[in-house]
């Protein structure tokens, strides 16, 4: 054939999806850290102030009271950096498997070795379960990690989080969705998102949604509390305006202010500062490398009007985008780019207008039982049956 | 990757809150001991309190330098993704054509479901299709709570929706809005043989139990049960299954003696027979012959009679000219392919999983996709066949499944509305070449060879 066989496996190119399998468990490893620093500020400081106060220094009582104090301000450290290093244990085991997942890679010698088939199938379960995360269907995700034990390579328990407080989110709840921007206020900051400021704005507007005067009292200091302070004057601005306006209002922005789509719309900020946060591509993979491979694979012949049908025999693996499973989701793709024709050796064309490699028509018509120096068209049942004579030799360049 | 494996190793020796942890324990041992020493000689109070001060301090920076290691090995643990990891930006899915699956979630999930049952995964197939019809409930009150949901989210709820009723097999093609329509026509292929949601999944049950049976227990009577019930789909597509099987129950009856006698080695080796000539064996494979092979069609008369015509040569098989009919170590595991390859094609599948082949695809041609995106990205150019890929995305041998016309004088990919045609002179050109090259001449030459010949003589080809 044609074609030069093209197997050459180059691993650093070919790893181009699976950055974020290595990028999660190091920023897990940092938040981890990040709450361990903090654990350790807040017992610092109140053990050292604890210790300030002059009564400690001198009655024996009140001293020891300050110590069993201490004593158990330290333990419960211990206690919390005891679990924190535990889950650093899980995260570097986790970690350890990526890389030796991924290291494996380069022990593959080309794209043609049942290894890669091997790995390039952990790698579909992997996308799959992170598509299943994302979409929230969180049992069949975890189902589908243990069945195929690749629990180390897929990050069921974030993914369970996020999609919890999204859901929170869309139900309109802020609560959860604020514990988790304090638990990461630090990395929300240095990223400078907007998201804590959008959903203290939404408080806000829950307050004022009612116009109750209490509430609106409690509205201007929620609002002095929160909005203004921040970095960015707009949201103070915009709350400020919000005072003035009635819930039927229908002047804009406040309009959209208090329009309940302000709930899923917070839900995909979360989603995306979620997402930047721990360096999670905002698509599934799963999306991206389907695309690619369909996009791949597919040529103007899978949606052709003049396709064999699948069923019928055609002497030649049935393609996967003419395949039930996924012809309708790659008919608004691309098809491939191809700058030589492909074509099997000595092709020969029937009367009806099929061309067919000449080995293949005769292995074919062989297997339908045409009589001897006979031939007929085997993609079609029930076809003409012609004299081999009019089988044509055609020229493809 | 070397450098990633080491900064991991140097983080899990060094990089860890062990160290910190000890440190703890040794505040909290010395914060212990003041205490006992406080209650034990109350009237030095003040002394013991201020001799905890210092350590105190100490205790705590030693923490923080603990943890200062720690953020250490984490950034030299980046560093090394980072050198890894050079372009960092990953390619938006399907090089400008973001979101085209993003909007088809119904489809993809079919898809995926489909996967899961081929791969005999039904728990998790089962739980899939449970939760993606709680999600689309779900979905539906929200939406009635609120009109006006984000564009998305009505979208993949109607996909969903189609996706549901197409495996639950129900015949209703309303016209969905702005969401998946288009994709399914009124002649899907999931309707039009039949399938519900129940009946794929037994039907790709049946299939394991099957194969499990043909290739570990190497027990043909399920395949060929099967085989029998689709004796007529089979036919029409020239199958020779239903063959094939029955000369592997044939060789199996033909070398297994007595059944009160036996022994396993036998089947694979007929040598034995000749030592201790039962005939039982041979005699069970002529009754089976007879009752079977006369329904088989006519095409396989030559095999049959082959087949029969070894029963002459009972006890001398092996020196017999049949002996290669007998001696096939493959012959379990071809029939077992060539049954999953009947039985996925009556369905209208691909005998391996799509969805495997086509990721697979997708891995291999991204680095070249990401390239290009690259390179368009920063000459801010836009490609300019909408329908086609930018570039060539070279796949391994075996992911190429149909043939392709590339015209020789446009370089075009031809297309349904730009098909090939042959000229009389059997070159073949695609029509829009042909038609330019025969603008305003009443005779064409080839451009490939000296014949001349009028375009309407040139005729459609399928390739």
């Amino acid at each position: 054939m044609a074609e030069v066989p093209f197997t050459k496996l180059d691993p650093d190119a070919h790893l181009l999806l699976d950055q974020p399998l290595l990028r999660l468990p190091h920023e897990l490893l940092r938040k981890n850290l990040k709450s361990a620093q903090r654990q350790i500020e807040i017992s610092h400081k109140a053990i050292t102030t604890a210790f300030q106060t002059p009564a400690a220094q001198k009655r024996p009582a009140d001293a020891l009271a300050a110590l069993d104090a201490t004593l158990a301000k330290a333990q419960s450290l211990k206690r919390k950096l005891e679990a924190l290093n535990a889950e650093e244990r899980s995260l570097h085991r986790q970690q350890k498997a990526r890389i030796e997942h991924l290291e494996a890679l380069h022990g593959i010698p080309s794209l043609a070795d049942v290894q890669y088939e091997n790995w390039a199938h952990t790698r579909l379960d992997r996308l799959l379960v992170d598509y299943l995360l994302r979409q929230g269907y969180v049992e069949s995700a975890r189902q589908l990690a243990v069945e195929k034990g690749i629990e180390d390579l897929v990050d069921v328990a974030v993914f369970e989080e996020c999609g919890r407080i999204e859901r929170s989110l869309r139900r309109g709840e802020v609560r959860e969705a604020l514990a988790w921007c304090g638990e990461n206020k630090q990395a929300l900051k240095k990223i400078g998102s907007q998201l804590e400021l959008e959903l203290r704005l939404q408080q806000f507007i829950e307050l004022v949604r009612g116009g109750e005067m209490g509430k609106l009292m409690e509205a201007v200091a929620h609002a002095r509390k929160y909005l203004v302070g921040g970095l960015d004057a707009e949201f103070g601005l915009r709350a400020g305006g919000l005072l003035a306006q009635p819930v039927e209002t229908v002047i804009e922005p406040y309009r959209t202010m208090y329009s309940r789509t302000r709930y899923p719309h917070l839900a995909h900020l979360f989603l995306q500062t979620h997402h930047d946060l721990f360096a999670l591509p905002a698509q599934p993979l799963l999306h991206t490398a389907l695309a690619a491979g369909l996009s791949a694979l597919k040529t103007p012949t899978c949606h052709s009007a003049h396709a064999v049908a699948v069923a019928n025999l055609s002497g030649t693996p049935v393609c996967p985008i003419c395949s039930t499973e996924l012809n309708d989701l790659a008919r608004n793709v691309p098809y491939a780019h191809q700058t030589k024709s492909y074509m099997e050796d000595d092709p020969v064309v029937l009367p009806n207008g099929r061309v067919f490699g000449r080995e293949r028509l005769r292995v074919l018509n062989e297997k339908v039982g045409t009589g001897r120096g006979m031939v007929r068209d085997p993609t079609e049942v029930g076809g003409v049956v012609w004299e081999e004579g009019v089988v044509r030799k055609v020229f493809i360049s | 990757m070397d450098a990633i494996q080491q900064a991991h190793e140097q983080l899990c020796q060094k990089g860890n809150l062990s160290k910190a942890l000890a440190d703890v324990q040794q505040l909290l041992d010395h914060l212990q001991s003041t205490r006992d020493a406080v209650a034990e000689n109350p009237d030095i109070t003040a002394l013991h309190m201020a001799k905890l001060k210092h350590p105190l301090k100490q205790a705590f920076d030693t923490i923080e330098d603990d943890l200062k290691e720690v953020n250490k090995g984490l950034n030299q643990y980046q560093k090394a993704l980072k050198d890894k990891f050079k372009n960092s930006a990953l390619p938006t899915a399907g090089v400008g054509e973001s979101g085209v699956l993003a909007r088809e979630t119904g489809l993809v999930n079919r898809a995926i479901g489909m996967h899961l049952l081929r791969e005999g995964k039904f728990d998790v197939a089962s739980t899939f299709v449970r939760e993606v019809n709680e999600a689309k409930q779900q979905q539906a009150t929200a939406s009635t709570a609120s009109e006006e949901m984000d564009g998305v989210v009505v979208d993949g709820a109607a996909a969903s929706q189609q996706w549901l009723q197409d495996f639950a097999g129900e015949h209703t093609t309303t016209g969905e809005g702005d969401g998946g329509d288009g994709n399914e026509d009124d002649e899907s292929p999931m309707d039009s043989t039949g399938l519900g949601r129940g009946q794929l999944q037994k039907r790709f049950a049946d299939m394991y139990h099957t194969l499990d049976a043909l290739r570990n227990q190497h027990d043909l009577t399920p395949a060929i049960e099967w085989a029998r019930q689709h004796s007529a789909e089979l036919e029409s597509r020239g199958s020779n299954l239903e063959f094939e099987l029955s000369r592997l129950k044939f060789v199996e009856l033909y070398t297994t003696t007595t059944s009160d006698k036996p022994n396993p080695s036998d089947q694979d080796d007929p040598d034995q027979n000749d030592e201790q000539p039962a005939f039982s064996g041979p005699l069970r494979a002529l009754a089976y012959a007879r009752a079977v092979f006369p329904a088989l069609p006519p095409r396989h008369t030559r095999e049959t009679s082959a087949l029969l015509a070894s029963l002459a040569f009972c006890p001398a098989l092996a020196t017999s000219p049949y002996t290669h009919l007998f001696h096939n170590q493959d012959a379990w595991e071809a029939a077992s392919a060539a049954y999953t390859r009947e039985f996925c094609s009556l369905l209208g599948l691909a005998e391996r999983s799509p969805l495997y082949t086509a990721v697979t695809a997708g891995g291999i041609a991204l680095p070249t996709l990401q390239k290009v995106e690259r390179i368009l990205t920063a000459s801010r150019g836009q490609w300019s066949s909408v329908n086609e890929l930018p570039v060539e995305t070279p796949l391994p041998p075996g992911y190429m499944f149909h043939s392709i016309f590339v015209c020789p004088v446009s370089k075009e990919q031809a297309t349904d509305d730009n098909p090939p045609m042959m000229l009389p002179c059997g070159h073949v050109l695609a029509r829009e070449s042909l038609e330019m090259h025969s603008k305003g001449k009443s005779r064409v030459k080839c451009p490939y060879c000296p014949q001349e010949c009028q375009a309407r003589d040139a005729r459609r080809v399928y390739i």
